[in-house]
């Protein structure tokens, strides 16, 4: 993860799509097309704009995070990437192929090889144990539990949860049954993972726990991950990607640590501005490139966090520290700049 | 004259009523009008009618003004010809469709009252045991069933759960599909919802009105389908419910996963929706009980017998043994079946 620059190609491509929630979609989808409001469109013709226009690129082997608060349209954009819900105009192109031309045999087979899915109330079958729950994907392709059971057991060991095989979901606590929920998306051995809010019902430590848990698979299995979310240190912690959407439209995308330093507008702006920069910035989002003048009080990784380069420093704003990536000597970096770049930024005052 | 004379005169309707038939004396005289007849010659001259008297305007007392319109009795007597002229046809289509039905409840029948109690017994309480898995129940069975065999009812306490046995089974094969289908389709639920109420509310003698004139009352099917069809409501109403209780979040991952429509019916709903549906089978065994005594009427053997001896012949204490027999049989089935019910929930307990 974090990549200063994705060069990963593109695996799920969304191109303008549209979601109006209504009687008659299709009736006044002209209307929307041709710039009309979301306020406008519930007052004249009582229909809902769940989406509008959004264009996103999913890369490969990235993480993708799409937040947005309670009603911006992130969980019925999630659904539209495996047709759980169909939208009313646009493309969903998956490998290329757009998905929304395909008949409900090759949609199954979306479903059930290409894209895994993880749900915010986990959704595990109450009457089957948690192997069974795990082994689904592979049962519904037509295994029985002899084929999958090895599978699915090796995913659940790999969630911590290899002792948990023969009980019962509601025998497990939240954090457990979420991490079946992961089990059972990883022994469907899918390219791409959809989580939707995965870890919005749990309690804050457990949720750091899962974080760590799937930045730990992410950095093993390289998996294309759509993750949702509306808690934004989430986001910042897991994103190579952040798409933020407000009202079923795209604010504002691109590489987290860069929203961070360059808000589109005053709504990214006082979404950013409660979260504790020094945790979420990167030196190398902050340093400039050119090896600058001068000694070096030491040296620091271009991912180190600006909170670490702080402890590092003890304080003193007189010092300036040589960056390294991966043996490189890639820039450097002095303490002022650090401490500009933790005044939260103004578009306009 | 009639009091609403005026009003067909006034729409202009005196010639259509008279010239639709002499009618006004083709029909036998009903009671009502022999008394008026009688009164009117005792009396001699009618006395001024008050607008106080002014009768309902249905069709009896609109018939008294037009000929034309006719008489309730009339309705029934069409109803009843109606039903007459199609029950020949009637009876061919079901006749052999049922049969089965007789069949079973004859064999079922024969065989509980055939097999010796020492076996029969036995046999019981061991399904019993498969069902409930608890003690308590098994044991509770035996004492219900010990005591009905010691007061001599043991063989009228056979031929009654013989009846429920074939029923409920009968029940559940129907009931069971129909709700989910009801489950699946919102007009179809719109349809059979109707249906399934005036099954319920129908006094439990009319069902058997027309089923006399359909089929011989020897035959065991008609009061099998008497029992059948008071006593399917439930079991299709939960089974419709339940399904369509089943967690979204658990559907919509099924419909993630690819499950087919078929997977996720067997391997999600049906599973899910068990508890609700146990519960629809329960309240239909309790109204197949329900509908014994009443099926005795139409020569159900069993404990109803020896019930409507007790009401027919003023024997109390015939009545109130058979009585209480069936009430201690429909303890024992409720208790297997909530044992059952409760089993199904524990190992399969929500989150």
């Amino acid at each position: 993860m974090n990549n200063p620059v994705s060069h990963n190609p593109v695996k799920v491509s969304i191109r303008h799509l549209y979601k109006i929630f209504g009687d008659r979609p299709s009736a006044v989808l002209p209307g929307v097309l041709a710039g009309m409001g979301k306020a406008e469109l519930l007052a004249q013709h009582n229909h809902v704009l769940g989406l509008r226009d959004i264009n996103v690129d999913i890369r490969e082997g990235e993480i993708t995070v799409i937040m947005g608060l309670s009603g911006s349209g992130k969980s019925t954009l999630i659904r539209h990437l495996n047709r759980l819900i169909e939208p009313t105009s646009g493309e969903v192109l998956v490998d290329g192929e757009n998905i929304l031309r395909w008949n409900a045999d090759q949609l199954r087979g979306l479903r059930r090889k290409t894209m895994s899915m993880v749900f915010q109330k986990f959704a595990l079958l109450p009457h089957r144990t948690v192997l069974d729950n795990a082994g689904m994907a592979l049962e519904t392709q037509g295994q029985s539990r002899r084929d999958y059971e090895a599978e699915a057991q090796k995913w659940l060991a790999r969630v911590g949860l290899g002792a948990y095989g023969a009980r019962y979901p509601h025998q497990l606590s939240g954090g457990m049954q979420q991490r079946v929920g992961i089990a059972r998306a990883l022994t469907s051995n899918s390219g791409i993972m959809l989580m939707d809010e995965a870890f919005s019902a749990l309690d804050p430590l457990i949720r750091t726990d899962m974080q760590d848990l799937l930045l730990e698979l992410q950095s093993e299995l390289h998996k294309t991950i759509v993750f949702i979310t509306h808690d934004l240190d989430e986001a910042l912690k897991l994103a190579d990607h952040l798409v933020i959407l407000k009202d079923g439209e795209v604010v504002q995308q691109g590489e987290p640590q860069h929203i961070l330093l360059n808000p589109a507008d005053a709504y990214i702006e006082e979404f950013v501005g409660d979260i504790n920069r020094a945790r979420v910035l990167r030196v190398r989002s902050v340093m400039s490139e050119s090896a600058g003048s001068g000694r070096y009080a030491g040296e620091v990784d271009a991912n180190d966090n600006l909170e670490h380069l702080i402890a590092v420093s003890g304080g003193d704003v007189s010092l300036s520290y040589r960056v390294r990536h991966q043996g490189r000597v890639v820039g450097s970096i002095d303490m002022p700049t650090v401490v500009k770049a933790l005044v939260p930024r103004r578009v306009a005052a | 004259m009639a009091t609403y004379d005026g009003l067909f005169d006034g729409l202009g309707l005196r010639g259509w009523c008279d010239g639709g038939a002499d009618a006004g004396s083709s029909g036998p005289m009903s009671m009502a009008d022999l008394l008026a007849k009688a009164k009117a010659g005792e009396g001699g001259g009618a006395e001024a009618a008050s607008w106080w008297d002014l009768p309902i305007p249905s069709l009896n007392s609109l018939h008294e003004a037009c000929a034309a319109i006719p008489q309730t009795r009339d309705l029934t007597l069409g109803l009843e010809r109606g039903f007459l002229s199609a029950r020949d046809a009637l009876r061919v289509v079901l006749d052999p469709l049922t049969q089965p039905l007789s069949w079973m409840l004859r064999e079922m029948i024969d065989l509980m009252v055939a097999t010796p109690w020492f076996i029969m017994l036995p046999l019981l309480l061991a399904l019993t045991w498969v069902v409930s898995r608890s003690w308590r129940v098994v044991g509770l069975v035996a004492l219900s069933l010990g005591t009905l065999a010691l007061v001599d009812h043991y063989t009228e306490a056979m031929q009654t759960l013989a009846i429920i046995f074939v029923c409920a089974f009968i029940c559940v094969l129907f009931g069971v599909p129909v709700g989910i289908a009801m489950s699946r389709s919102d007009t179809l639920q719109r349809i059979v919802t109707p249906i399934l109420d005036m099954l319920q509310t129908l006094p439990a003698f009319v069902y058997l009105i027309p089923l006399i004139f359909l089929f011989s009352v020897t035959e065991p099917k008609l009061y099998g389908i008497a029992i059948i069809l008071y006593a399917i409501v439930p079991v299709v109403r939960l089974t419709d419910l339940g399904i369509r209780l089943v967690d979204r979040d658990v559907i919509e991952a099924a419909d993630a996963f690819g499950l087919t429509a078929r997977q996720k019916l067997f391997r999600v709903q049906i599973p899910l929706a068990l508890p609700n549906i146990m519960a629809g089978v329960n309240q239909t065994i309790m109204m197949s009980l329900a509908m014994v005594v009443i099926a005795s009427l139409v020569s159900a053997p069993g404990l109803g017998v020896l019930v409507l001896r007790g009401i027919r012949n003023l024997e109390l204490g015939v009545g109130l043994v058979a009585g209480f027999g069936i009430v201690l049989l429909a303890i024992v089935l409720d208790r297997v079946t909530k044992s059952a019910l409760a089993r199904i929930d524990a190992s399969k307990a929500r989150h």
